[in-house]
């Protein structure tokens, strides 16, 4: 029985603002993540445009693990190029296929840039 | 006589002065606007019988359960995505009909929450609602899979992905 466990996914800030990094034409944002799915160890993070396409960014890992009740604090890094087009940076669980007959639930949280 | 009176002044004072010297320990916090995806159910498929799934409790499944807590109001939507197909399955024998829906099961807040089903906007197999108040909303997802041309569903183990999204607006 699942519904006493908690199993949660959060991320933070909700509104993340981009700032130049130490690198000329690079931009910056820091991202926080809480784990609290005990059926998940990994997220994958994507940056996005408006209509969810892919935007290029760095970060150290695109899927990062996050063990259960852990926080992660991660860094992304856009091209100044591509700042104008990143909306959204989301994360992701990743689930793994498990012998039982059930439905499982991929839980996405996305945060929209915020620039001035 | 004298000895006993100064070993208890002597104790007093290093209870005293252990008390004195007592310090205070913050906890500190930060509270910032956040969306969180609680899995409060991730649900069962029934098989009420042979080319049927169904997360009905009435074919002895169970429906998924997903909570949405948010700490702002008008900040997000929440879509959450019956599947249209199963992530892992046996070899199927025919084609798989897939029909599925979102509602809410519960609001912590009825008087801030009470039309979020009657407002929300289908797309497919996704629900997306507005979230426009803070607080804790149960969204109760249902799937059934159902097998073509009345073939049995292999033995073997089947799993389907609900997804559920909160999107910052």
């Amino acid at each position: 029985m699942l519904a006493n466990v908690a199993s949660a996914h959060e991320m933070t800030p909700t509104y993340p603002k981009l700032t130049p990094s130490a690198y000329d034409g690079i931009y910056k944002t820091t991202m926080k993540m809480f784990n609290k799915r005990v059926d998940i160890q990994y997220y994958e993070v994507g940056v996005f445009d408006k209509d969810f396409n892919t935007v290029p960014f760095v970060t150290s890992y695109s899927v990062l693990k996050i063990d259960y009740l852990s926080h992660v604090t991660f860094d992304i890094y856009i091209r100044e190029n591509d700042v104008a087009k990143a909306v959204y940076v989301c994360s992701k669980s990743k689930i793994r296929i498990e012998d039982i007959r059930r439905t499982a639930i991929s839980s996405r949280i996305c945060s929209k840039f915020k620039n001035d | 006589m004298f000895k006993q009176i100064t070993l208890g002044l002597l104790l007093g004072t290093t209870f005293i002065a252990a008390a004195v010297s007592a310090e205070t320990v913050p906890i500190n916090g930060v509270v910032q606007s956040r969306c969180i995806i609680q899995t409060d159910n991730a649900g069962t498929y029934g098989n009420p019988n042979a080319y049927t799934l169904s997360t009905g409790v009435t074919d002895g499944g169970e429906p998924a359960i997903v909570r949405f807590d948010v700490s702002l109001a008008d900040a997000y939507y929440a879509i959450i995505t019956a599947p249209a197909d199963f992530s892992s399955s046996p070899t199927l024998p025919d084609v798989v009909t897939f029909t599925g829906d979102t509602t809410v099961s519960s609001v912590s807040d009825a008087t801030g929450m009470g039309t979020y089903e009657a407002s929300k906007v289908e797309l497919g197999m996704a629900d997306k609602y507005d979230l426009t108040a803070t607080g804790s909303t149960w969204f109760e997802t249902t799937s059934t899979a159902t097998m073509g041309g009345n073939k049995s569903f292999p033995g073997g183990s089947y799993t389907a992905l609900i997804v559920a999204e909160c999107i910052a607006q």
